[in-house]
């Protein structure tokens, strides 16, 4: 392993200590998501019975969603952590070594990829104890592959909000995006069915896609269409808030 | 070639409105390898910002710095391979033990893994916490804190070690060994450049010291040089009773000028050949028959030099 390879996986292991030493830490995380997809369940079970849906389970429907839920918290608590970090000193630790700066921010970020499979097994666990039918391993494994982009997506807004204030006071910011970029999608309902405006901001979010590709690996099968379009919505909101980390890596030291 | 040199050095914070704050304005050092510089000088003196930019963590806003031979502004990589840094608050990760830490921090600087191991023991036998290396750092004292965030500073063996301020809020005896620490790296021949707001502390360590001011330095020089510039040893009187007083004076007089008196004495007055010159004064005043409660020889410190140089005095000295 090349010395870059070694601090990436130290910073990423270090960012798991928080869940595996300190388990009631992640509790919010998990549980937040898991209220979501219990209580809209039971409060909109019925849409599902809708035309659109696609399937008549409405838990089958959203729970998609759960998982990007429980990605983008955990985004934000990357973000949340960096900033404590830094209001702890032990940011500058970091950058007094001699490591290039993009791969103290991959370990950062790349935590959170790791970091977001616990609410997801746990949400999976829920989900199919609800009657959700398992949907096949390949487009299980993809669309945990997709959850994982979308929470280091969302660790890399986290970063450049915990970089720009440097204060874990940010860290409001730093949900609601990672919590409206979900919910301003076709999340609890079909693009279709979307009143007027949620329907433009849905189309345009590419988190919607992601969603879909996810939503038709669970009802029916995701199609090779629907992944290309989820993997560049991915890879674009990851390309785009990674840009804007890299800059704050820089401003905040050379 | 120093191992530690700047040439004008400045950093002004930019205000909203009207002319930022300079915090550092216009320093210049010499550092040779091998010595330990204390940098003194009251809260909010420049000395955190003067080590920031010396560390690679803050751009100066003017003039120039080399460490280790590398200029921090244009070469921070270079610079940071070669130095080693503990800054004012201990930065730890309370969840991890001190042996992950030290394997981190070795890490971090590119040591291979079959090195760090018996790097880390070592270090952590220097600094006194092999016994406590597999507990989380959250249960260590501030004082295993320091002597942690010490030994993950020298885990690649820097040629320039940076303490800014290490023993601020630290008992005694975590005071005592810290200094041992920093005198061994002396013998070893590490740079250290030591900030402190303590005197006793620059005193006792620094082979130099600067003394800094409103982010210049107002004084430089070896403490024994430093303290001869500005005075001779004084001895203090303080007076069993009031009646005296007048009397006391004059025979004080006769010796040397006289000092104004302080809230720890009622009379002072100038010794030039230091406790030599004591005798003779407590035999004139007992045959003048003046009543002393007590008598101070007083040497001068580096907070005379500090008030001398600036009209104030340090914070932390007595």
């Amino acid at each position: 392993m090349t010395g870059e390879l070694r601090v990436t996986w130290a910073l990423m292991r270090r960012g798991l200590n928080e869940v595996l030493r300190v388990p009631g830490a992640s509790i919010p995380g998990v549980l937040a998501p898991t209220i979501f997809l219990l209580g809209l369940s039971a409060v909109f079970g019925e849409a599902a019975q809708l035309p659109g849906y696609g399937t008549t389970n409405f838990t089958q429907f959203i729970v998609g969603v759960s998982l990007l839920q429980g990605a983008g918290f955990t985004g934000a608590a990357t973000g949340v952590n960096l900033a404590r970090d830094i209001e702890r000193g032990w940011f500058d630790r970091l950058l007094l070594a001699p490591t290039p700066r993009m791969v103290v921010l991959l370990g950062i970020v790349g935590s959170a990829a790791l970091r977001c499979l616990l609410p997801v097994a746990f949400l999976l666990a829920v989900a199919f104890a609800l009657g959700v039918p398992w949907p096949g391993l390949p487009d299980l494994v993809v669309s945990v592959l997709l959850v994982m982009g979308f929470a280091t997506a969302m660790a890399c807004w986290g970063t450049v909000i915990a970089l720009r204030f440097q204060t874990q006071q940010a860290a409001p910011l730093m949900q609601a995006v990672a919590f409206s970029s979900v919910l301003f999608t076709a999340a609890y309902a079909p693009l279709d069915l979307l009143a007027g405006w949620l329907q433009v901001i849905a189309t345009i979010n590419p988190t919607t896609y992601v969603i879909e590709a996810i939503r038709a690996g669970f009802i029916t099968e995701m199609s090779l269409e629907q992944l290309g379009w989820a993997v560049l919505a991915d890879v674009g909101m990851l390309a785009f808030f990674a840009v804007l980390a890299i800059r704050g890596m820089r401003r905040i030291g050379r | 070639m120093p191992a530690i040199e700047t040439v004008d050095l400045q950093r002004e914070y930019p205000a909203r409105r009207g002319p930022g704050l300079r915090a550092v304005d216009g320093i210049d050092l010499a550092v040779a390898p091998g010595e330990v510089y204390g940098f003194l000088g009251p809260n909010g003196a420049g000395k955190t910002t003067t080590v920031r930019m010396l560390v690679t963590l803050l751009q100066p806003t003017g003039g120039r710095a080399t460490v280790a031979g590398y200029d921090v502004a244009t070469q921070p990589a270079e610079v940071r391979k070669r130095i080693g840094v503990a800054l004012q608050a201990a930065a730890l990760d309370l969840l991890m033990t001190g042996r992950e830490m030290l394997l981190l921090a070795a890490t971090l600087h590119g040591i291979p893994p079959a090195d760090v191991a018996d790097r880390g023991a070592d270090l952590l036998e220097r600094v006194g916490l092999s016994a406590a290396a597999d507990r989380r750092v959250g249960t260590y004292s501030g004082g295993m804190q320091r002597r942690l965030d010490l030994a993950m500073a020298l885990i690649h063996e820097p040629e320039v070690l940076f303490l800014d301020e290490p023993t601020t809020g630290l008992d005694p005896t975590s005071r005592l060994t810290l200094w041992d620490e920093v005198r061994r790296l002396r013998d070893e021949g590490t740079t250290v450049f030591l900030t402190t707001q303590y005197l006793e502390e620059a005193d006792q360590l620094a082979d130099r010291v600067g003394i800094i001011a409103r982010g210049k330095i107002v004084a430089e020089g070896t403490p024994a040089t430093l303290k001869a510039e500005v005075g001779v040893p004084h001895l203090d009187v303080t007076l069993a009773g009031e009646d005296h007083r007048d009397l006391a004076r004059e025979v004080l007089a006769r010796f040397g000028d006289g000092r104004p008196p302080t809230e720890e004495c009622d009379l002072s007055v100038a010794l030039p050949d230091g406790s030599a010159g004591l005798a003779p004064i407590v035999r004139a005043l007992d045959e003048a028959g003046v009543q002393v409660a007590s008598l101070d020889v007083k040497e001068p410190t580096l907070d005379d030099v500090f008030l001398a140089k600036t009209g104030e005095h340090l914070e932390g000295a007595d």
